[in-house]
C-alpha cells in the first residue's frame, strides 16, 4: 500500500504529510526550548548570588555559530539540488552539513571537558577561587590509587579508630574501599562487641557474630538480613498493638474527635517486649590498630571527633590535615563576598580587605592591589569619556561606573597580564588563540602567573568543578547545550541517513526523497534558530 | 511543496544572501557584546544591551525562519501550528511571571530568620 500524501499536497492543508508533521513537532519543541529559557530568565532575575556574565570563552561557541549557520545554508542547497535532481550536488552538499554537525559536536566536547576539570570553590567568608587541583605526588612520580589512576588533592584524611555502620544503608562499595585501604595501612577493622540477638519469637539470643570478627560485605549483609526480618516483624506487633488501642479509644470516647484521642493513645510497650526480636540498627567494630583513612569530599561530612558517610557509617577519629591544593589559581572572585557585605551594610573594600583570603595569601593581597589600582584607571577613563551628572539634589554622579564584575573579580587574564608586566614570557599569537580554547596557558605563564595554595579544609565552604553542582547558570547551560547537543546528533543522524541510503529512494521516487530531506532540513534549522539564542544569552550576556 | 526547479534557482541567489546576513548578524552580536563603544545604557550589562542583543539574535532567527524554513511563503495550516506554540510557551512563562509577583506572605519565611 502506498502512503498516502507523501509527495501530493492535501486538499484541506494544501500540503504534504511530512510538512505537517514535521511543524507539529517543531511546535513542540518550541514549548520545549521555550520553556528552558523561560527557566533562565526567572533564574537569573532571582538569583541570590552574583550571576556569572560573559565567564565562558566566546570563541569556541562563536565558531560553532559560524558552523551551524553554514550548515544551516548547505542543508538547503542539498535540498535545491534534490529538487532540481542533481544527486551528486545533493551528496556534496548534504556531506558538508553532516560534516559542520561534528565539528560542532567535537568543539563542544572541548568546551565541556575544560569545564569538568576546571575547580571552583567558595571559602566561608564567601570568597570565590578558581584555577586547576593538583595530584598528588611523591618525589616527582604521580601518585596512583588501586585503580590506576591520578589522585587528586581534594581528599579527607581521617585517623579512625572506630567505624559504626548502619546496618539498612551501608553502602557495599566503600566497605570493600575501607577493606582495601586498611589493608594498605596494615590495620584491621574488627567487631567490637559479640552481637547477640533474639532471632525468634520465645527463643533465646543467638549469636550472630563474636567479637573480633573482621568486617566483611557478607557480616554486614547477614546482620542486615537479621535486622530487616526483626524490624518487620516487630512492626505488624507494634501496628496490630496500636491498631487495637485505637479500636478501644473510640469505642470508649464515641463523641470525641480523632485529633483530640491522640494523645492519649499509645501502646504498652511493656506487654509488647517479650514478643519482640532484637533490631540492630548499628553495629560498630574497631580499628585495631588506628590508622588514617582517605575518603573524597563528597562523601563525607567531616568534622572533629566523629564525622559522618553519606550511607551514614558514623567514623570515631581526629580529622588530619586534609588541604584542597590547587596546582595553579587562575582566578578570584569578591563579587559574593561584596553582595553580602553590602547587604549588611558593610564597606566592599573593607570587608575584601579582611576576608581570609587576602590575609592569608601574600600572591591575592599582591593581585587584589594590582586589580584596584586596574579599576581606578578605568574608573577615572569612564568618568573622562562620559562625563558626570549633577541631580536636583546636587550630587555629582559619574555617568560610567565599573560594574560590580569588574570592581570585585579577578580573572585569568588580568593575572596573565599581571604577570607579564612583572617580567614573565608574552605568548604567541598561535598560543594566545588556543587559550581562548583551552584556558589559560599554565605551561608558558609559569607558576608566577598562577600560583599553587594550599586551601585548609576548615576554609571550604562549598566546591565542585564547573559542573551543574556549583551553580544554577552551569546547571542551565549543561542542560541547555546539552539538550541542543542531542539534537544536532539526532538531526546529524537523520540527512546522514538520506546521504549514504538515499541512492534508492532517489531512483524510486525523488519528489518524496525530496520532501523527506526538506522537512529534515526544518529540523536542522530549527536547531539552529536554538543555537542563535543560545550563543548570546549563555555566552554573552 | 510546489517550487518549481525554475524558482528554487532563483532562490539560491536569496538563500546565499541570508547566508552572508547571518554571518555578519552574528560578528554584530559578538560587537555589541564586547566592543566597549556599541555599550549602550548603563556601562556593563544592563537591559538595553540584553534588548540589543535579543533584537539582533531575533532578526537573525526571523531570517531563518522566513527564509530557510519557507514560512514567507507558507500555508495558514502552519502558522496556526506554529504560532500557537510561541502563544503557549507566553502564557506559561506569565503565568509563572504571576506567581512570583503575587506571593503567599507567610510571616516566618519572610522574617528574615
Amino acid at each position: 500500500m502506498e502512503i498516502p500524501y507523501i509527495v501530493t499536497p492535501r486538499k484541506d492543508t494544501g500540503l504534504h504529510n511530512s510538512k505537517i508533521a514535521i511543524w507539529l513537532f517543531l511546535a513542540s519543541e518550541v514549548m520545549l526550548f521555550g520553556g528552558f529559557f523561560s527557566a533562565y530568565v526567572f533564574l537569573r532575575l532571582g538569583a541570590d548570588y552574583p550571576w556569572p556574565e560573559r565567564t565562558l570563552p566566546v570563541l569556541p561557541g562563536l565558531i560553532n555559530t559560524f558552523v551551524l549557520i553554514g550548515s544551516s545554508v548547505t542543508v538547503v542547497f542539498a535540498w535545491a539540488a534534490l529538487k532540481m535532481r542533481q544527486w551528486r550536488k545533493f551528496q556534496i552538499y548534504m556531506g558538508i552539513t553532516v560534516f559542520c554537525a561534528v565539528i560542532f559536536m567535537v568543539l563542544k566536547g572541548l568546551e565541556y571537558k575544560g569545564k569538568f576539570s576546571h575547580q571552583a570553590v567558595r571559602l566561608q567568608d564567601f570568597t570565590v577561587m578558581e584555577g586547576h587541583l593538583a595530584y598528588e605526588k611523591d618525589g616527582g612520580e604521580y601518585v596512583l590509587d588501586h585503580n590506576g589512576n591520578k589522585v587528586e588533592e581534594n581528599l579527607i584524611y581521617v585517623d579512625a579508630s572506630k567505624f559504626t555502620f548502619s546496618t539498612v544503608r551501608f553502602h557495599k562499595s566503600w566497605i570493600e574501599e575501607l577493606l582495601t585501604q586498611a589493608e594498605h595501612k596494615k590495620t584491621r577493622i574488627l567487631l567490637s562487641e559479640d552481637l547477640v540477638a533474639v532471632t525468634d519469637e520465645g527463643k533465646g539470643g543467638v549469636t550472630l557474630a563474636k567479637a573480633g570478627e573482621t568486617l566483611s560485605v557478607d557480616l554486614l549483609e547477614r546482620i542486615q538480613k537479621a535486622h530487616l526480618a526483626a524490624r518487620s516483624h516487630n512492626s505488624a506487633y507494634r501496628t496490630a498493638a496500636l491498631r487495637q488501642e485505637w479500636k478501644t479509644a473510640k469505642a470508649n470516647n464515641p463523641d470525641k474527635k480523632d485529633w483530640q484521642l491522640t494523645a492519649s493513645v499509645g501502646i504498652d510497650t511493656a506487654a509488647l517486649a517479650p514478643k519482640l526480636l532484637t533490631e540492630i540498627s548499628a553495629v560498630a567494630f574497631q580499628v585495631d590498630p588506628p590508622a588514617p583513612f582517605v575518603f573524597k569530599p563528597r562523601d563525607i561530612k567531616e568534622a572533629e571527633g566523629q564525622s559522618r558517610l553519606r550511607d551514614d557509617t558514623v567514623i570515631d577519629g581526629k580529622l588530619l590535615d586534609s588541604p584542597m591544593v590547587f596546582h595553579h589559581v587562575d582566578a578570584i572572585d569578591f563579587q559574593h563576598l561584596v553582595m553580602r557585605a553590602v547587604k549588611k551594610g558593610v564597606d566592599p573594600i573593607l570587608a575584601i580587605e579582611e576576608s581570609w583570603l587576602i590575609n592569608n595569601s601574600p600572591f591575592a593581597k599582591e593581585a587584589w592591589e594590582w586589580h584596584q589600582k586596574k579599576v581606578a584607571a578605568l574608573e577615572a577613563k569612564l568618568l573622562e569619556d562620559y562625563g558626570t551628572t549633577t541631580d536636583e539634589n546636587g550630587v555629582v554622579k559619574a555617568n560610567r561606573e565599573p560594574t560590580a564584575k569588574e570592581r570585585y573579580r579577578i580573572g585569568w587574564k588580568e593575572l596573565a597580564k599581571k604577570a607579564e608586566a612583572e617580567g614573565q614570557p608574552k605568548l604567541s599569537t598561535f598560543e594566545s588563540l588556543s587559550e581562548e580554547f583551552r584556558g589559560p596557558n599554565y605551561k608558558v605563564r609559569g607558576d608566577a602567573a598562577f600560583p599553587e595554595f594550599s586551601l585548609p579544609r576548615e576554609q571550604v565552604k562549598f566546591a565542585a568543578k564547573f559542573t551543574p553542582a556549583w551553580n544554577t547558570y552551569y546547571a542551565l547551560y549543561f542542560t541547555m547545550t546539552g539538550l541542543h547537543g542531542l539534537h544536532v546528533i539526532g538531526g546529524a543522524l537523520v540527512l546522514a541517513y538520506y546521504l549514504f541510503f538515499g541512492k534508492k529512494m532517489y531512483l524510486e521516487n525523488p519528489e518524496w526523497l525530496a520532501n523527506r530531506v526538506e522537512v529534515a532540513g526544518l529540523f536542522w534549522h530549527f536547531v539552529d534558530l536554538v543555537w542563535i539564542f543560545v550563543f548570546p544569552i549563555f555566552y554573552l550576556m | 511543496m510546489a517550487d518549481s526547479p525554475e524558482a528554487i534557482k532563483k532562490s539560491v541567489r536569496t538563500y546565499l544572501f541570508v547566508g552572508g546576513l547571518l554571518f555578519l548578524g552574528t560578528i554584530l552580536t559578538v560587537a555589541v557584546a564586547t566592543v566597549p563603544a556599541f555599550d549602550i545604557g548603563v556601562h556593563g550589562f544592563d537591559k538595553w544591551d540584553c534588548i540589543l542583543g535579543l533584537a539582533i539574535a531575533s532578526t537573525k532567527a526571523a531570517l531563518v525562519a522566513y527564509i530557510f524554513m519557507h514560512l514567507n511563503h507558507e500555508k495558514k495550516a502552519v502558522y496556526w501550528l506554529f504560532g500557537s506554540s510561541f502563544i503557549a510557551v507566553f502564557f506559561l512563562a506569565a503565568l509563572t511571571a504571576l506567581a512570583m509577583w503575587d506571593r503567599i506572605y507567610d510571616a516566618y519565611f519572610y522574617s528574615g530568620r
